[in-house]
C-alpha cells in the first residue's frame, strides 16, 4: 500500500519534473537522463548489520515534432533495497523495484498553456528478507493509466507555472493472496486469491511552481474491486473498501551565498473506510474490532543544507522528520493489548555528509546519520517501533 | 579534506548507544548461506566486473581489456574483452550514434588447478562469456549518452571426491552444477573528469533473471578503476581495476 501510495505521489511529482524538461530550440531530440544510486551500511540498535540501496535511473527522449508539437518519452527503473524504514511501513529487509514507462504528447494551446495527454505503464516487483524470487512478491504490481494535464505559465523569465493534472490507474497485485483468509478456510481459494488489492486508483493535483519555489495540493482516490470492509461482527460486509489521501506540499531550492538550502514540507491526511480485527494469537476466538483503524495524519519535514565551501567540495547536514498520528488507532503494550493512548509514531534522522562535485553533471556525497524512531506503540513482536541506528554510505548522481 | 572526514568519524562512528555489537560470526554465516543458496550469482558477479561495458572512446576502432581486480586476483579469473566499432558517431550521416560490438571470455584458473592437485575435488569447470552491442551518442560536447545490450552467459560446476565431501551447516555438499544466462539492456552516463580521464554510470539490467547493478567507473589511457554496485548480491561492493588498450 505503502509503494502505492509512493507511486501515486511521485507520479505528481514527476508532473512538475517532466514539465521542467524542455527541448532546446536547436535540436529536434534532446535526451533527458538522471541516475542516482546510494549504498550503505545499516546498524541498528537491536540486531545486526545489513546493507542496502538505492537506484533510480530516468532516461528519457523529447522530440519536437513541430514548434508547437512535442512527444516525450520516459523509462524510470527505480530499486529500494533494504534499510531503516517508518514505522507501519515495511521491515528493514524489505526490497523494492519497479519499471515505470511514460509517452506524453504536449501541445502548446497560447504561448501560456499547454495541454499533456499521456499514457503511463508501471510493473512493480517486491521481496521480503527470505529472498523468494522477484515474479513471486506477494505485492508484485502492474499498473496502467492515462493522465491529462495543463500547464499555465504565468511567468516565463523565473519558470513561473502552475500545473493542473489528472491522473486515472488500474491496478492489480497477481500475486496477493489474503494469508489469514488462507488459514481461516484453506479449501476456499475463490475469496483467497481473488485480487483482494486489486483497485483503480484517480489522482488530482494542482502544483504551482515559481522561482525554485514549488509546492501543491495532490488529493488521491483508490477504490478497491473486491476488498470488502471487515464489519463489528468480524465477518466481511457488502461495502467495499474505499481509501483516499490528501496531501499539501511545499518547499524550495535556493542558494543564499555559500548556502545551499532544498527543505520540503508535506502533510497528509489518510482515510479509509477499512476496520480491524485484532488476534492477539493465532485461533484467538474473541478477537477485537477496532474502527477506522488505517486513518492517519502524516507530516515530513526535510531541511538538508549544504555548506559550499569550495567550488567542488560542500559539507552537508540533514534533519528530517516524519510524524504519523491515527485518529482512532490505539497503541499497544507490550502484551498486545490497546492501551488508552492513539498512536503516535515519530521517526527523526540527523544526516552529515561530504559532496563533492565532479563536474557541471555528476557528484559523489559521503553520508553518515543518525535515526532514533519513537512510539507509543510498545509491541513490537513483528515490526520495530522503538530504535536507534546508524547509516554510512554512498551516493552518486549524474544528471543531464 | 581529512579534518572534515575525521569531523565526520567523529560524529558516527564513535560508540554510541545507538550502536549494537556487530555480530560477524552470523553475518558470516548469512553470506555463506547465500552463497550456496546462488552459487551462480555470486559468481556472475564477479563476471560482471570484467566486463567491458562502456563504449569506445571517440575515434577509436578498436580495444583489448583484461580484468586484474577483483577477477585475475584474488578470484583467477583469467580474462580477455574485446570492443570493436562498427560505426563511428555521425560517420554514414549527421547524428547516427556510434556501435560498438563487445565481448569477452573467462576461465577460472583456480578451478583447473583444484581438480588437478587437490585431494577432495573431483572435477571443476568455472567459466562464462559475455557478447552484445553498445550505442553511443553525444548529447553535448562533454556529454555522451550509451545504451546497450549482452548476452551473458555463466557455468559453475564442481564435484567432490566420495569420502572427501565438506560439510556446511551439518549438511554434506557432494556437488554443485549451476549456471546463469540472462539478455541484459544497459544505460549509461559518460563525462569528461580531466584531459583524458573519462567518468561514467551505468545500469544493467537483466531481463529475465531481474538481476541487477550499477557500474561506477573512471578511465584513462590504461587503466579503470571502478566500483560496481550489486545491492542483492552477496558482496555488495566490488572495487574494479581494470587493464585496458584502444587503438
Amino acid at each position: 500500500m505503502k509503494k502505492l501510495l509512493l507511486s501515486a505521489f511521485i507520479a505528481a511529482g514527476l508532473a512538475g519534473r517532466l514539465c521542467a524538461a524542455s527541448a532546446e530550440d536547436s535540436k529536434i531530440f534532446t535526451p533527458f537522463f538522471d541516475m542516482t544510486l546510494s549504498e550503505a551500511a545499516f546498524l541498528p540498535s537491536e540486531g545486526n548489520i545489513f546493507s542496502g540501496g538505492n537506484i533510480n535511473t530516468q532516461v528519457g527522449l523529447l522530440s519536437k515534432i513541430t514548434q508547437k508539437d512535442q512527444l516525450f518519452a520516459l523509462y524510470n527503473f527505480n530499486y529500494s533495497g533494504a534499510g531503516f524504514a517508518p514505522q507501519d511501513s515495511k521491515q528493514f529487509t524489505d526490497r523494492s523495484m519497479a519499471h515505470g514507462f511514460n509517452l506524453e504528447y504536449r501541445r502548446s494551446v497560447t504561448d501560456r498553456i499547454r495541454v499533456r495527454p499521456g499514457v503511463g505503464f508501471n510493473r512493480g516487483y517486491s521481496r521480503t528478507g527470505a529472498n523468494e524470487a522477484w515474479k513471486n512478491g506477494l505485492y508484485n504490481m502492474n499498473s496502467a493509466g492515462g493522465q491529462l494535464a495543463a500547464d499555465y505559465i504565468f511567468d516565463e523569465g523565473k519558470n513561473g507555472y502552475v500545473t493542473l493534472q489528472y491522473l486515472l490507474r488500474t491496478v492489480t497485485f497477481p500475486n496477493y493472496t489474503d494469508l489469514l483468509r488462507e488459514f481461516q478456510d484453506p479449501a476456499n481459494r475463490a475469496s483467497v486469491n481473488g485480487g483482494l488489492q486489486d483497485q483503480t486508483m484517480g489522482q488530482v493535483s494542482l502544483r504551482p511552481a515559481w522561482n525554485k519555489f514549488f509546492g501543491g495540493v495532490t488529493y488521491t482516490v483508490q477504490n478497491y474491486k473486491n476488498q470488502k470492509v471487515v464489519a463489528a461482527s468480524g465477518v466481511y460486509g457488502d461495502t467495499k473498501q474505499k481509501d483516499t489521501d490528501t496531501m499539501l506540499d511545499f518547499g524550495f531550492h535556493h542558494r543564499l551565498w555559500i548556502f545551499e538550502m532544498y527543505p520540503m514540507v508535506s502533510y497528509t491526511m489518510h482515510e479509509s473506510n477499512q476496520n480491524f480485527m485484532k488476534y492477539k494469537f493465532l485461533g484467538d476466538t474473541a478477537p477485537e474490532f477496532a474502527a477506522s483503524y488505517y486513518n492517519f495524519k502524516e507530516m515530513n519535514l526535510s531541511v538538508p543544507v549544504d555548506l559550499n565551501i569550495t567550488s567542488k567540495w560542500a559539507i552537508g547536514g540533514a534533519f528530517s522528520i516524519q510524524r504519523r498520528a491515527y485518529d482512532k488507532r490505539y497503541a499497544r503494550n507490550a502484551d498486545n493489548d490497546f492501551t488508552t493512548e492513539k498512536q503516535v509514531n515519530t521517526m527523526t534522522t540527523l544526516t552529515g555528509s561530504i559532496r563533492k562535485r565532479i563536474n557541471e553533471v555528476a557528484m559523489v556525497r559521503l553520508f553518515g546519520s543518525l535515526i532514533v524512531a519513537n512510539s507509543n506503540n510498545k509491541f513490537e513482536k513483528y515490526m520495530p517501533y522503538n530504535y536507534t541506528g546508524n547509516s554510512f554510505g554512498l551516493a552518486y548522481q549524474l544528471s543531464y | 579534506m581529512k579534518k572534515l572526514i575525521l569531523i565526520l568519524l567523529a560524529l558516527f562512528l564513535v560508540k554510541s548507544p545507538a550502536f549494537a555489537a556487530i555480530d560477524w560470526e552470523s553475518k558470516g554465516m548469512q553470506i555463506a548461506g547465500e552463497i550456496i543458496a546462488n552459487p551462480a550469482g555470486f559468481f556472475y558477479d564477479f563476471q560482471q566486473d570484467l566486463e567491458a561495458t562502456t563504449p569506445l572512446p571517440p575515434g577509436k576502432s578498436f580495444g583489448i581489456q583484461t580484468s586484474l581486480f577483483p577477477t585475475t586476483i584474488p578470484m583467477t579469473y583469467t580474462n580477455a574483452s574485446l570492443k570493436v566499432r562498427l560505426h563511428g558517431e555521425g560517420r554514414i550521416a549527421p547524428g547516427v550514434p556510434q556501435l560498438d560490438l563487445i565481448g569477452g571470455y573467462w576461465d577460472m584458473l583456480a578451478a583447473k588447478m583444484a581438480t588437478k592437485d587437490s585431494e577432495t575435488v573431483d572435477s571443476a569447470k568455472f567459466g562464462g562469456y559475455y557478447a552484445g552491442a553498445i550505442m553511443s551518442t553525444s548529447v553535448s560536447p562533454r556529454v555522451r549518452t550509451f545504451w546497450g545490450y549482452k548476452r551473458s552467459v555463466l557455468k559453475a560446476k564442481l564435484d567432490f571426491k566420495a569420502g572427501q565431501e565438506p560439510e556446511f551447516l551439518g549438511t554434506k555438499v557432494n556437488s554443485f552444477d549451476t549456471g546463469f544466462k540472462d539478455d541484459f539492456f544497459i544505460a549509461g552516463i559518460e563525462t569528461p573528469k580531466g584531459i583524458n580521464k573519462l567518468w561514467s554510470i551505468q545500469l544493467n539490467y537483466g531481463l529475465n533473471t531481474q538481476t541487477f547493478s550499477s557500474k561506477v567507473s573512471w578511465y584513462g589511457k590504461y587503466f579503470e578503476l571502478g566500483l560496481n554496485i550489486f545491492p542483492e548480491g552477496v558482496l555488495v561492493f566490488h572495487p574494479v581495476w581494470n587493464f585496458h588498450l584502444n587503438f
